[in-house]
């Protein structure tokens, strides 16, 4: 009886608690440990004498609709420049952005091309920033006799105070300066700006405003609860083992064998799950193969032949239960340029066998349930990180919906196929959730944007080292993480668990 | 029995030192997740109870809702049994508890437990979610359906043209759609025969009924006429045809085939079937390399029988002949005009033959059972010979084999001309040089047709 009473006192407790939590007046936040969903001690009792098992839920079956045709590149040709993919995505987003413009600072802005600036005149222009950083890698510097530079090592940003931002259209370049801040922006966003041309030949900026969120159309709400699991950076093939009995965790938990029958009957909601790249460990990118003689490593069998092979078993035991949407990462067998083709079917002969199993892009786009999705491996923000002052991949990812466009480093320092006719990161719609993989924390944030469009931004942390996935509830828009832990005998001596974050 | 898990469970901790996990014991017994989890809560609260000194350890999995800092997520994590309040204390709301695992030795790891499961799942691989607690009716392996797919396509082509050919005969009686839709897929009509001669005995009658169930199996071709063109383009077909084991001995069963039919009906066209079985006859004894005691209607039924399987895919060999470098164009022409007007001779007999085939109909059926089938391989026979020199020639023998040998059957036919004597040579290229593209060595491949015959005059 006295558990009873606590049960009840527990159950208000959370039940305050996660009012704090609900966004909409539909009720408490549910999610995914719903004290509703407590069976407390069932487990911790012999079997019951009928011996008929316990019981069976099914699996929620939501509507899916992949929209990542853009990101399929056919047949592809590399004898381009890359000039013409700036030129198509300045023609796309010229429109986009004269209407912002006029829009923010009045329908009588002149709004002129860098041709037509006249000395003094108070314009809008708009065009592709670059930005022109002295630490940027450059490999004429580099083989360059005069200037006798060895190669630079890695850095972990490039940015330096010297910056200088240029807008370029399509027939000329200009000089930014004034209220601008420098480190903000990265090569290849194209803005518009409302400034004055002054006799140095340089563009005073007085204010720049840029595509924003794309319309987004409206979703229907759901009735009940539905998942997604979000997770990324398994890291398969990696000398270490310690993520391995996590990832099993994980598996065991989608596929309803872990926990009492309260957690499994919410497991069933998980609708689908998505691995957003960097299923291989980095390890397994031999890179001694390119160094090392023929004749020693002749022999050798690569490093992701057992880490897909690990991957495939891991899958299987999945794609059985659940459907599981695969992206590939910077680290997985597949092309190195954005967009990265799915891998390919045949390294899964165990889960192609399952149509649960979907192979997409990198990005990825997708309606599950009505529910917009849309993400990356992570190439994008941490390329992205790497250029601008911004640290927060949260920022930076807010940042790429403000201005329309996935990958805006590509293909200036992010590798890209040369696209001719179309630039497929530029966002055509709003998504509702916007998903980046590999981060080094999780972290959620619901973004609004000016016509009403609503996001839920989720940075999807690595799983090999922080051992967390994350869980999307399509009906509220709301994400949790799930961390999962095991003991070691560190353990011993402090009596914390492991914690992610 | 349902107590019967706890012997089990001891069985298993004590005697084999194994961990116990939940998920192997479910899987081991074939039971539901919960019901696993369950029995080992069971076994462990027993011998709790029975002996206070027992040398059990469990690990736990508890998840529940976790707050840090303001941030709440949920927690899933295995535990010692000695952290399980701890951790259990820490949890803002416990949602499940359960045992994971039961071992005699206490882990400071949780590797072990890994590998327990890893194994586990491996070894069962296909059902690894059969007793999992949540079923999707969407994942469903294809797998199955997908390689016969895969098997049926690559075997489609081959049959095709032989179902083909009799709808072009115009007459496509019972008996030779059965024999063709049961014949094995994947290879060509030379194999048909094959299989029918497959499945004989050493003894002769077996091959009478193969001969016939061949001839049955080409019912549409049982025309004299029919079986004329179908010897001609029997050689056309045969150097397509990259075992000769097989035009051998259908060839031979052919032609004693031909021979009676021959004698039985004297149609339209058995002059020219006439003249094709002797000419059969003279291409059986010539055949190479086969020193047939069983004399030379053998031979012919072979052959016989293998020509009707030409007949089959007279188009496909039609079409093999004209692409096959031939060195004598002239016999292209010559055996190009003669299918054609073979083909419209063999319409005319054709209701003759019906009556023929309900017997031969039913000779088939008897072998239709048998998968064990007997080929002729070609294998190297040492003798002495007359002049008391031993003399080693390649030589056709009946094996017995089944289908899964038939396929690693092309090797032979280019070593075939070296045990043969020389005055057989010749034929033997017509026979089954054609399928091979390089010439074979020294001698012109003639294609062989019914005008061959007069030529050789």
């Amino acid at each position: 009886m006295s558990e009873k009473s606590t049960n009840i006192k527990i159950r208000k407790q959370i039940a305050s608690a996660l009012n704090f939590f609900s966004p909409d007046n539909l009720g408490p936040t549910i999610m995914f440990s719903d004290p509703a969903t407590r069976t407390d001690g069932m487990l911790l009792a012999p079997p019951s004498s009928g011996g008929a098992g316990g019981p069976v839920f099914d699996r929620v079956q939501p509507s899916y609709s992949s929209q990542s045709e853009c990101f399929r590149v056919g047949e592809r040709s590399f004898s381009r420049q890359y000039a013409h993919m700036y030129a198509t995505r300045l023609m796309e987003m010229r429109d986009i952005l004269t209407s912002k413009a006029k829009q923010t600072w009045g329908a009588d802005v002149k709004v002129r091309r860098l041709c037509d600036l006249q000395n003094g005149e108070q314009c809008c222009i708009v065009g592709t920033v670059f930005k022109h950083m002295e630490l940027q890698p450059s490999i004429l510097k580099e083989i360059s006799e005069e200037h006798n530079l060895l190669p630079q090592p890695p850095r972990a940003k490039y940015i330096s105070q010297s910056d200088e931002l240029i807008l370029e259209d399509e027939l000329q370049r200009i000089r930014l300066e004034g209220n601008i801040d420098t480190a903000k922006f990265v090569t290849g966003s194209v803005i518009a700006v409302l400034g004055v041309e002054k006799n140095d030949g340089k563009f005073t900026v007085e204010a720049f405003c840029t595509g924003d969120l794309p319309p987004q159309s409206p979703r229907s709400r759901l009735s009940s609860d539905r998942f997604v699991l979000l997770a990324s950076g398994l890291g398969l093939g990696s000398s270490g083992g310690d993520s391995l009995l996590g990832l099993q965790l994980l598996v065991d938990m989608v596929s309803g064998q872990l926990g009492d029958q309260g957690e499994q009957s919410r497991a069933a909601c998980i609708s689908r799950v998505l691995l957003a790249g960097n299923m291989l460990s980095h390890s397994t990118q031999d890179k001694d193969s390119l160094s090392k003689a023929k004749y020693l490593t002749k022999k050798t069998q690569a490093g992701s032949v057992e880490a897909i092979r690990m991957l495939d078993e891991l899958l299987v035991q999945l794609v059985a239960s659940v459907p599981v949407d695969v992206m590939p990462g910077q680290y997985d067998p597949t092309n190195y340029t954005l967009p990265q083709q799915p891998l390919h079917r045949c390294m899964f002969p165990l889960s192609t066998a399952y149509p649960t199993l979907q192979l997409v892009t990198n990005p990825y786009q997708a309606d599950i349930d009505g529910v917009r999705f849309l993400g990356t491996s992570g190439q994008n923000v941490s390329d992205m990180v790497k250029y601008s002052s911004m640290d927060d991949h949260l920022e930076v990812m807010e940042s790429t919906l403000r201005l329309r466009h996935l990958a805006p480093t590509a293909p200036d320092t992010l590798g890209c196929y040369p696209f001719y006719q179309n630039d497929p990161f530029i966002l055509q719609e709003c998504p509702y959730v916007y998903f980046s993989g590999n981060a080094p924390t999780y972290q959620a944030k619901k973004i609004t944007g000016e016509d009403g469009q609503e996001v839920l931004l989720v940075t999807v942390p690595e799983f090999s080292s922080t051992q967390t996935a994350c869980l999307v509830n399509l009906r509220s828009l709301e994400c949790e993480p799930i961390v999962f832990s095991s003991f070691c005998p560190e353990d011993e001596e402090e009596s914390e668990m492991n914690i992610s974050h | 029995m349902d107590d019967l898990y706890l012997e089990n469970i001891d069985e298993f901790i004590n005697d084999h030192n194994r961990i116990v996990t939940y998920k192997w014991l479910s899987l081991t017994l074939g039971v539901h997740v919960n019901q696993a989890k369950q029995m080992l809560y069971h076994y462990l609260d027993h011998k709790r109870k029975e002996s206070s000194a027992s040398q059990l350890h469990a690990t736990y999995l508890v998840s529940g809702k976790f707050v840090e800092n303001g941030n709440t997520s949920h927690k899933v994590a295995v535990v010692r049994e000695d952290q399980l309040e701890d951790v259990k204390s820490k949890m803002v709301l416990t949602v499940s508890v359960h045992v994971y695992s039961v071992q005699k030795a206490a882990l400071k790891d949780s590797g072990p437990l890994y590998s327990t499961d890893y194994d586990a799942v491996k070894e069962n691989l296909k059902n690894c979610c059969k007793y999992s607690a949540i079923r999707c009716a969407c994942a469903a392996p294809v797998s199955s359906a997908d390689e016969q797919w895969g098997q049926e396509t690559t075997a489609d082509p081959l049959p095709e043209p032989e179902t083909r050919n009799p709808i072009l005969n115009g007459s496509s009686p019972p008996a030779p759609s059965k024999a063709t839709a049961k014949q094995p897929k994947g290879i060509m009509g030379m194999f048909n025969s094959k299989s029918a001669t497959r499945t004989q005995d050493s003894g002769r009658e077996v091959k009478t009924e193969q001969k016939e169930k061949t001839t049955a199996q080409e019912t549409s071709k049982t025309k004299v006429a029919a079986k004329a063109s179908a010897i001609s383009n029997f050689f056309g077909k045969s150097a397509a045809r990259s075992s000769k084991e097989n035009s051998e001995k259908v060839i031979k069963e052919e032609i004693v085939v031909q021979t009676m039919r021959v004698s039985e009906e004297k149609s339209l066209g058995s002059h020219k079937a006439e003249v094709d079985v002797k000419e059969e006859e003279h291409k059986g004894s010539h055949t190479a390399g086969r020193k047939c005691k069983d004399g030379r209607s053998k031979v012919k039924r072979i052959e016989e029988s293998d020509s009707e399987d030409e007949q089959f895919e007279s188009q496909k060999k039609k079409r093999r002949r004209i692409k096959k470098p031939q060195p004598d164009s002239s016999d292209d022409e010559v055996i190009a005009d003669s299918s054609p007007s073979h083909n419209v001779d063999t319409r005319t007999p054709s209701p003759e033959n019906k009556v023929k085939k309900e017997p031969v109909s039913r000779a088939e059926e008897k072998t239709e059972g048998k998968r064990r089938k007997r080929r002729k391989v070609l294998k190297a026979r040492t003798f002495v010979d007359e002049e008391g020199c031993m003399v080693t020639e390649k030589v056709y023998q009946s094996e017995s084999f089944s289908d899964s040998d038939s396929d690693s059957r092309s090797g032979p036919q280019p070593t075939e001309q070296s045990g043969v004597q020389a005055t057989l040579r010749k034929k033997e290229d017509e026979h089954r040089g054609q399928k091979r593209s390089p010439v074979p060595s020294g001698k012109a491949t003639k294609q062989p047709s019914i005008m061959g015959f007069f030529q050789k005059k």
